[in-house]
């Protein structure tokens, strides 16, 4: 990660924003859902369209939420003071925001989806 | 290491560097810079646009406007204090606590932030201004225009009385006819260009303007509160502006976007006003957080225990914060899945707050704390805040809140939250900041007993709500029956209220007492160790002789030593060069000089601007369409008018700038501020766009399944304007090119200019051939996005006109690109727009067909 170049900035909030999108993409996702009608289609087992997309959604955003926190984790000294320094929190961040996603959408595994 | 814009393929062109301007005595020094920094006096004083003067008259327009609000509260509690009062009846008191709301969230907490935040940060970052003053000083002229305008409404009782939030369908035309809802609307919005501008400025002024050094891991910890907090504005304002453009439209012309009967949906006003209402909370309580973080380890005499910890955590209120709205609108009807999700991001927003909270006991705890008056101030605002954290996890939990929704609980809650969590924290700022301010010593007289008053008052007020609220009390209610038993409970808090009052004046008393007789001291009363200490006090308008060289985290250094050195001349830009206002900008990580920022000097045009904005305010508001046009093309020439004192007519090439270095001017800079606000000022337009395009989507979605009428969109018009849109773009890209190679870039300028319009051309066709727009809501919002994307092009347009006209009076060269850049920009951003708004538009008559036939389709969630 090159701290001269204004993206090292953006991976502070990369942790976080992928949250973000998780839950736009998700309550959209649950939206257009319920008024497709996908929890009345059912497609084995009791498993019911609605649910199964929206805990693929989940596991999508948790699976991309570890990845960019393992992705950042810091793996050598720095070599400068702004990297010893963005690296971290970016990580801190991102794995913070990894335990965000589960505790934020986890619901998708029990509650009723459209009532 | 400078930053330069050039090709790396043409000649170089650099002329020889100029030498250092000579070095001056202290004394020399300070009359010189004064000259070029001061604002002139008398009528002059109107043309300040500097941020030290501006800075203090927010912080004192914010405090007139809360005076404004605390006895409209007054009078709601006189209103309260007994069963079926006579005092004023429903039509006023609507407007009392619609005004006393407003006044407090628009026109005093923003902008007593903002006031703090333009007197301190360049002080704190090391830098001698913001990076826009004449930006600043329009933003407290639309600030102030805008405030006035809604407390003259209130005088001539019309003010805005659907409550601060401003709910459909009430505040529609149907149910409020009069012009109060055309006030807020138009009022509010006007003061939010305050609040764009100051996000913009603070932005770009934290990211750029620093003391060279100062890399981003040596920032105070005000500063990475204030940046997040900007970048909160930046994405949150834009749902509210969007949201009150849609209902002015709606009342003004009709178009249906709230109305149920033919395809709108109030709850979209909920979902636009709440997606900006509840990250305001945070908007507000997180600069509160950051004077908090900076006043107590200078009273713990310890440096703030988990620094990185703390950013993390500020990082994740913020975007939490956008994450939970919808827990103000638990009960209109969401299934419980939706409601889980706003419910947990609701609860776990507690536990970064928690964070910042243990990181200040932390620093109290590890240091050897001293006791003063702000320590008193920050002491109610530990407890008062953690009880308004507490109450808000209740409100969190669904069956909870399903209970207390709409009582006086709800109310107790956000007082003891706003309150707790900024006007406490103000208020310890203002005893912890005034001696900077004023140069005199702070004095504790007076600060007790009104500190005692306040919260003992405070606390009297609001605690007894919590209980009024579970007893049942409905919130915006203008009386109560005797029989209800809330009698008791009710004068108390009135009584609560008084006091408080009472605790206020004095601190009104304290500060002009203070003003007046406190006791002068030389420099750092608090011996703090952050970098506003280092100037005088009171500050020159110039705040420092010269910019220091930072070698360590800013809250470890020793202001004294510093500030004398700085005086002497002795740093970066010590020195006078031809009365110019010069600061430094860095590269935003490493904090290594990178270009010499010139500022613009004192002029009216602010205030000109901001005059003219207020006259279409005004135009609008009485709908005088006409007068509303003029009065935006004289806006327009005016901001136009800004711009010849930008740039210059020749190279330079870099300019020394003390200690052995060189930097170019900003115009010749790749990055300078400018262009980064330009980045800033798209992400909030996108913002605005995406609320927009969620608005069609939600209403097509879960919005009343009232069959529309078709939309005929010709694929030929609009796959024509797209492709215009971007060739516009690329020609405007090309232009930079040729420029920066060396050539004239007026042929692709040209063409830059004509096809937007050409754009235009296309799509005025599709806007006119949608039949009537008032009809069903789809149709209006087809006819805002196509009107959205006719006014991109059209801006894009004058943009090329605009380098046309830069290039003939010689403000263009190879390395003075920078006008032509930002056009590009703009270019770009509305060719992605175009591409984005006519698939939406696509998109959205698919979903017209597709949706109805869906068959029994229930409980969609809103």
């Amino acid at each position: 990660m090159r701290t001269r170049h204004p993206l090292a900035l953006v991976a502070l909030a990369a942790g976080f924003g992928l949250w973000l999108a998780a839950f736009i993409l998700l309550y959209g996702s649950l939206s257009v859902g319920c008024r497709l009608g996908w929890h009345r289609i059912e497609l084995a087992g009791g498993l019911t369209l609605q649910r199964a997309q929206l805990v693929a959604l989940f596991a999508v955003a948790v699976a991309a939420s570890g990845g960019l926190a393992v992705a950042l984790r810091p793996v050598r000294p720095a070599d400068e003071p702004a990297e010893g320094f963005l690296r971290p929190v970016a990580f801190r961040a991102a794995v913070a925001a990894t335990a965000a996603t589960v505790v934020t959408f986890a619901a998708v595994l029990v509650l009723t989806t459209c009532r | 290491m400078t930053e330069r814009m050039t090709d790396p393929d043409a000649p170089p062109a650099t002329p020889t560097p100029p030498s250092e301007p000579p070095r001056l005595s202290p004394i020399r020094l300070h009359k010189a810079l004064s000259a070029a920094w001061g604002t002139p006096p008398g009528l002059g004083r109107l043309s300040a646009v500097n941020h030290t003067v501006l800075g203090k008259r927010f912080i004192i327009a914010a405090f007139v406007f809360f005076a404004i609000g605390g006895a409209l509260a007054m009078l709601i509690r006189v209103q309260l204090a007994t069963s079926e009062t006579a005092f004023v009846g429903p039509d006023v008191y609507n407007q009392f606590f619609t005004m006393h709301g407003s006044v407090m969230m628009f026109l005093f907490a923003i902008p007593m932030f903002e006031g703090f935040a333009i007197y301190l940060l360049p002080k704190m970052l090391g830098a001698r201004d913001m990076a826009f003053p004449r930006l600043t000083a329009y933003g407290f002229w639309c600030y102030v225009f805008g405030g006035a305008i809604l407390v003259a409404a209130l005088v001539a009782g019309v003010a805005p009385n659907g409550g601060w939030f401003m709910y459909t369908p009430l505040t529609s035309s149907t149910y409020t006819p009069g012009i109060n809802s055309d006030v807020w609307l138009l009022g509010v919005t006007f003061v939010e260009i305050s609040a764009l501008t100051a996000a913009i400025e603070i932005t770009v002024s934290v990211l750029k303007l620093r003391a060279p050094g100062m890399s981003i891991d040596r920032m105070p910890i005000m500063a990475w509160y204030l940046l997040i907090t900007a970048f909160m504005m930046l994405f949150g304002f834009p749902p509210l502006i969007l949201g009150s453009i849609l209902l002015e439209l709606e009342r003004a012309a009709d178009l249906p976007f709230f109305d149920p009967l033919r395809g709108g949906d109030p709850l979209l006003w909920q979902h636009l006003f709440w997606l900006f209402g509840h990250p305001e909370v945070y908007i507000i309580f997180l600069p509160a957080a950051g004077a908090v973080s900076m006043m107590i380890p200078t009273f713990a005499r310890h440096e703030l225990v988990g620094y990185r910890t703390v950013v993390v955590a500020v990082m994740a209120v913020a975007f939490l914060s956008f994450g939970l709205w919808v827990h103000h609108m638990f009960t209109v009807g969401i299934p419980h899945l939706a409601l889980a999700f706003f419910s947990a991001a609701s609860g776990l927003v507690a536990i970064p707050t928690a964070v910042q909270i243990f990181a200040w006991l932390g620093t109290i705890a590890a240091g050897r704390p001293r006791y003063d008056v702000p320590m008193l101030y920050l002491g109610g605002f530990l407890a008062v805040f953690v009880i308004g954290g507490l109450t808000g996890v209740m409100l969190a939990m669904v069956p909870f809140n399903f209970q207390a929704h709409d009582t006086h609980f709800v109310v107790a809650h956000l007082h003891y939250v706003l309150v707790g969590g900024f006007v406490f924290p103000m208020l310890a700022a203002t005893y912890y900041w005034l001696p900077h301010i004023t140069g005199r010593a702070c004095e504790r007289r007076l600060a007790v007993p009104a500190f005692w008053l306040i919260f003992v008052g405070f606390n009297l007020t609001f605690f007894l709500m919590h209980l009024t609220g579970l007893a049942g009390m409905p919130r915006r209610v203008w009386t109560y029956p005797e029989s209800a038993g809330w009698d008791g409970l009710n004068l108390l808090s009135s009584v609560g209220g008084f006091l408080t009052a009472m605790g206020f004046a004095l601190f009104v008393m304290d500060i002009v007492v203070q003003l007046r007789f406190g006791r002068r001291f030389r420099r750092n009363p608090w011996q703090a160790r952050t970098l506003e200490w280092a100037t005088p006090t009171p500050p020159p308008a110039y705040a420092f002789a010269a910019l220091p060289r930072i070698a360590d985290r800013a809250d470890r250094l020793d202001p004294g030593a510093i500030g004398v050195a700085l005086a002497r001349g002795e740093g970066y830009l010590g020195f006078d060069r031809d009365g110019r206002m010069e600061t430094l900008a860095v590269e935003m990580a490493s904090g290594a000089p990178q270009q010499v920022v010139v500022l613009p000097k004192p002029t009216y045009l602010p205030l000109a601007t901001g005059l003219a904005t207020g006259a279409v305010v005004l135009a609008l508001l009485f709908k005088l369409y006409l007068v509303a046009l003029l009065g935006l093309a004289a806006t327009l020439a005016l901001f136009l008018a800004w711009t010849p004192s930008c740039g210059a007519r020749a190279d330079s090439g870099p300019l020394p700038i003390g200690m052995g270095e060189t930097a170019p001017p900003h115009w010749e800079a790749a990055r300078p501020p400018s262009w980064w606000a330009m980045v800033f000022t798209l992400a909030a337009d996108a913002t605005l766009f995406g609320s927009l395009l969620f608005g069609g989507v939600f209403l097509a979605v879960v919005g009343p399944a009232v069959p529309a009428p078709p939309i005929v969109l010709p694929p030929a018009l609009l796959i024509g304007a797209g492709a215009a849109l971007v060739a516009g773009a690329a020609a405007a890209a090309f232009a930079v090119r040729r420029l920066v190679a060396g050539r004239s870039p007026a042929a692709a300028l040209l063409a830059a200019l004509v096809l937007p319009l050409a754009a235009v051309a296309l799509l005025l066709p599709v806007i006119g051939g949608l039949g009537d727009p008032t009809l069903h809501a789809s149709r209006a919002v087809t006819f805002v996005t196509l009107a959205y994307l006719i006014l991109h092009a059209l801006i894009a347009a004058l943009f090329a006109g605009f380098g046309l006209w830069r290039m003939r009076a010689g403000f263009l060269s190879a390395t003075r690109s920078l006008d032509l850049r930002l056009g590009a920009l703009w270019h770009g951003y509305s060719a992605a727009a175009g591409i984005a708004g006519l698939a939406f538009l696509c998109g959205l008559s698919l979903l017209g067909v597709v949706l109805p036939a869906v068959p029994g389709v229930e409980g969609g969630p809103p």
